[in-house]
């Protein structure tokens, strides 16, 4: 089912405000669409392990084999998985819900069990996206973004792939996980903080499932269910963000922007006063140039999905303004997942005067996009 | 009928059915149990159940976020079960319905939730009549 | 209840052996020759003072472990009228759980005589029965023993075991607390033992980081235990994290709603909307590390909200260097919420009443 304005894909000459910035869209490959991209060996040995190889999953979102933790109405008719066809994507998301540029986090591609695969399994999808997602038919209307996959186990491939991809006009992040070990203050990592920063481009990390210790795994044992899991993941980008913060990587590099996709963020209101009170305790022992508070407002991002509320919802907007919400918030939707966000749902939770600068304001500074987009006839009007 | 298909149907290729008075949803025997119809009713369709032989019809618009409920599945209520392997059991077989988005489950008779009863959504009366199943909305 | 709004009570005083010879003398053989740490190694320790200026002993002996000294600093220059006291130890974490019981039980057996059965301050104390968690049936055991005792008030167990609290092996320990009437505390365990690392990411580069860190550890085993149902079955159960950072429960809470709330249909035995089981079942003492900013003007409604004024409970930590005395705390509460915190929260969940006057 076409609309009409799919068919003649042509961008109007008329441009419009952009309105809403969504900084978490999942787009996914269709059955064996990846495969040409992963470079040999890899190719083969991805091949051989998906032989008979069934489901992976474990902590299971509700109805999990019915919806498969998608928004059930976002399957396309031709049987691949819901986020593989851009058209659909475009239908749903930009016409339908109202986002006026999606940035693409693909988080397609087989488990890697080593770093070389990790980084195999980056290499293809960055090159996917450019053929599949980001070229002229498929972005036709302009508003599609991609990510720089960067693999954190191997950081100087990771930073080569982004050199490679760094002036691309419609690259607009790096894309990192956040389960591995050690921490990101590890000076391992630097080549990746170095290059995101020198070309001035986010780093941008989702939330995803590793194994083992890498699941995450607690302190105290592993989780039970799927919201237990989940819920606590948040202690993981916790931790990451002290890492950042008391590790020194924002001395390090003043230009690296990092942007934490899906981990929730009212919790870095307490934490920024807990970074504090131990800075003060302690009388800066670790040398840092800021207060730790300083550092969160002026270099790290927090999606707004999943936005979670209490009963009271004026609670929510004083935690916002508490927290100074426009110096850290995106609008983010999680499109396809079935924790999706609506845009104007979201933007009428959102206290009026940052309502702007969330919705859309930060993400056009943050990912130097474009003030106007060719306009789309029929486009929800988010307000 | 997918949401995209219901906005996309305007007036002018579809007469929107007025609110406020009875409406012919379909023939007895057109909508089986376990199944479900859309109904271009209001502003979000409203869809019709029958539940083992007992017609429901609650609006097509999750009060959460505004995803389009009636497209997603219906099941029943999960109770402990201490005699069940596991320790659980479904209830109600049919009687919930639950949003395609978050999975939010609403009773099909009261359009109510168990865990937070004034999150509701608005149900309407079904009735048969003859070969007529009959939602007043 | 008439006498208890006013009462000023430090809920978690902690309290050591002299030294290792002096824990030993409460053990026997074979555990008095047995090896393990003690409570204080140099594995993520602070650079510095591990105690607070002013707690030292003049005979060396490990700070905390002189009931008198305690007392004077805690009742006489502190002005409260009765103080919890947890003994620290490393014991909890061990992976012979044997040993650990042993030692425990040799630690209460201290705690007893030395704070809460003589001295001049022994009206005043309250104690912990210290059980490890590995051992169920020792657990179980221990806490038949010292239940009676009137001055025991709370269970005490690490915050780092090996799957969190809400996994059913726990179930008899639950059930004895709730039986003998007694809220169970959950407080970092000093040391060194068989724990995961404190962080999903392994270990921190450093102190700061590890400290700030690891007091939030409690909200996993909150998550778990609220998910498992464990507050549905022992709907008297009281639990107390004894390391602070109640602030993170706010946050976390909205999302345990907002995201657990379609989840509830795999966890029928837990089924209510998760912040329906935090009154009256959970409880905090603060920490030096909490906040808000002392001068904060929302401090009073940060409070309120998701029920923490009736959940936190004053506590000191002495003699740890991060000791909090009340006049850390925000300035910005309301009369009623100090006096709950400093005191009417601990009044009502350990049963304390105004004391004679001397």
């Amino acid at each position: 089912m076409t609309m009409q304005i799919e068919t003649d894909r042509v961008a109007s000459e008329v441009l419009t405000p952009v309105r809403v910035v969504d900084c978490d869209v999942h787009p996914t490959s269709r059955v064996g669409e990846l495969d040409e991209y992963f470079p040999d060996p890899f190719r083969k040995t991805f091949a051989a392990r998906a032989v008979g190889s069934g489901s992976p999953v474990y902590y299971d979102a509700p109805d999990y084999a019915n919806a498969m933790a998608m928004r059930t109405d976002s399957f396309p008719d031709d049987g691949n998985f819901a986020g593989s066809d851009p058209d659909l994507t475009f239908r749903q998301l930009i016409m339908e819900a109202g986002s006026d540029i999606a940035i693409l986090g693909p988080l397609a591609g087989p488990a890697a069990q080593t770093p070389e695969e990790a980084h195999a399994v980056a290499f293809a999808i960055n090159r996917w996206q450019e053929v599949h997602w980001l070229d002229s038919r498929n972005n036709w209307h302009k508003r599609f973004r991609g990510s720089i996959v960067a693999a954190m186990s191997a950081p100087e491939a990771a930073a080569r792939e982004i050199e490679t991809w760094a002036g691309h006009e419609y690259y607009s992040q790096v894309l990192i996980d956040a389960e591995g070990r050690p921490s990101w203050g590890d000076p391992q990592y630097d080549p990746i903080w170095e290059a995101a920063s020198r070309h001035d481009i986010p780093v941008a990390c989702h939330l995803g499932r590793g194994n083992h210790n890498e699941l995450p795994m607690s302190p105290v044992g592993f989780m039970t269910y799927n919201h237990d899991l989940m819920v606590t993941y948040s202690m993981l980008a916790a931790n990451q963000v002290m890492s950042l913060v008391f590790d020194g990587v924002f001395d390090r590099f003043p230009k690296l922007q990092i942007i934490l996709i899906e981990h929730a963020f009212s919790w870095i209101l307490p934490l920024m006063w807990r970074m504090d009170k131990i800075y003060e305790l302690r009388g800066n022992e670790l040398g840092l140039r800021r207060k730790p508070s300083e550092y969160v407002k002026d270099h790290i991002w927090f999606t707004t999905q999943p936005l979670d509320y209490p009963e009271d919802k004026l609670e929510l907007t004083n935690a916002l303004e508490w927290m100074e919400a426009d110096r850290l918030l995106l609008f983010s939707s999680d499109y396809p997942h079935w924790t999706f966000d609506d845009p104007q749902w979201v933007a009428k939770h959102m206290p009026e005067p940052m309502r702007d600068k969330i919705m859309f304001g930060n993400g056009i500074n943050l990912f130097h996009l474009p003030s106007e987009v060719p306009a789309l006839h029929g486009q929800r009007l988010v307000r | 009928m997918s949401l995209g298909e219901i906005r996309k149907t305007g007036p002018s290729s579809q007469p929107r059915l007025a609110r406020g008075r009875d409406h012919v949803v379909a023939q007895v025997g057109e909508i089986a149990s376990g199944d479900s119809k859309i109904v271009p009713i209001g502003r979000h369709g409203v869809g019709v159940y029958n539940v083992d032989g007992k017609f429901y019809a609650i609006a097509n618009y999750c009060p959460h976020e505004g995803g389009p409920l009636c497209l997603g599945r219906t099941h029943g209520q999960t109770v402990t079960d201490e005699d069940s392997p596991g320790g659980a059991a479904e209830v109600r077989q049919g009687e919930f319905i639950y949003c395609p988005w978050h999975q939010w489950g609403f009773e099909l008779a009261t359009g109510t939730t168990a865990v937070k009863p004034e999150w509701s959504i608005r149900t309407y009366p079904v009735r048969v009549d003859g070969n007529d199943v009959i939602v007043t909305a | 209840m008439t006498g208890t709004e006013s009462l000023k009570i430090d809920s978690s005083v902690h309290a050591y052996f002299r030294s290792d010879a002096d824990l030993r003398t409460y053990l026997r053989a074979p555990f008095k020759s047995r090896g393990f740490p003690d409570p204080d190694v140099s594995w993520f320790s602070p650079e510095g003072p591990k105690y607070a200026t002013g707690a030292e002993n003049a005979d060396g002996s490990h700070p905390g472990s002189d009931p008198e000294k305690v007392g004077a600093d805690i009742f006489g220059e502190g002005g409260l009228d009765f103080a919890v006291v947890h003994p620290m130890t490393g014991a909890a974490i061990l992976p012979d759980w044997h040993l650990g019981t042993a030692i425990l039980s040799g630690t209460n057996q201290m705690l007893a005589e030395r704070w809460l059965e003589q001295g001049t301050y022994a009206d005043r104390f309250r104690g912990t029965i210290r059980v490890h968690p590995t051992d169920i049936d020792g657990a179980v055991a221990e806490i038949a023993r010292w239940k009676n005792h009137p001055k025991m008030v709370q269970i005490g167990l690490p915050t780092q075991t090996q799957v969190p609290y809400g996994r059913p092996q726990f179930r008899p320990l639950w059930r004895a607390a709730v039986e003998a009437g007694l809220p169970v505390a959950i407080h970092l365990e000093k040391g060194l033992g068989v724990t995961h690392p404190p962080t999903p990411s392994g270990i921190t580069r450093t102190y700061s980081h590890h400290a700030a860190y690891q007091g939030m550890t409690y909200i996993w085993h909150l998550m778990n235990m609220i998910a498992e149902g464990v507050f549905a079955e022992f709907s008297d159960l009281k639990v107390i994290f004894g390391d602070g950072a109640a602030d993170i429960l706010t946050p976390f809470i909205w999302r345990m709603d907002t995201f657990g709330r379609p989840h509830l249909e795999q966890t029928p035995w837990a089924p209510l909307i998760p912040s329906d089981y935090l009154a009256g079942h959970v409880y905090f003492v603060n920490s030096a590390l909490d906040g808000p900013p002392i001068d904060a003007d929302f401090a009073s409604e940060w409070l309120r909200m998701t029920g923490k004024e009736d959940m936190l409970l004053f506590g000191s930590s002495y003699p740890e260097w991060q000791l909090s005395t009340p006049a850390d705390l925000p300035a910005g509460w309301s009369d009623e919420q100090r006096t709950k915190v400093l005191g009417a929260n601990a009044a009502r969940l350990f049963g304390l009443f105004t004391p004679a006057l001397v």
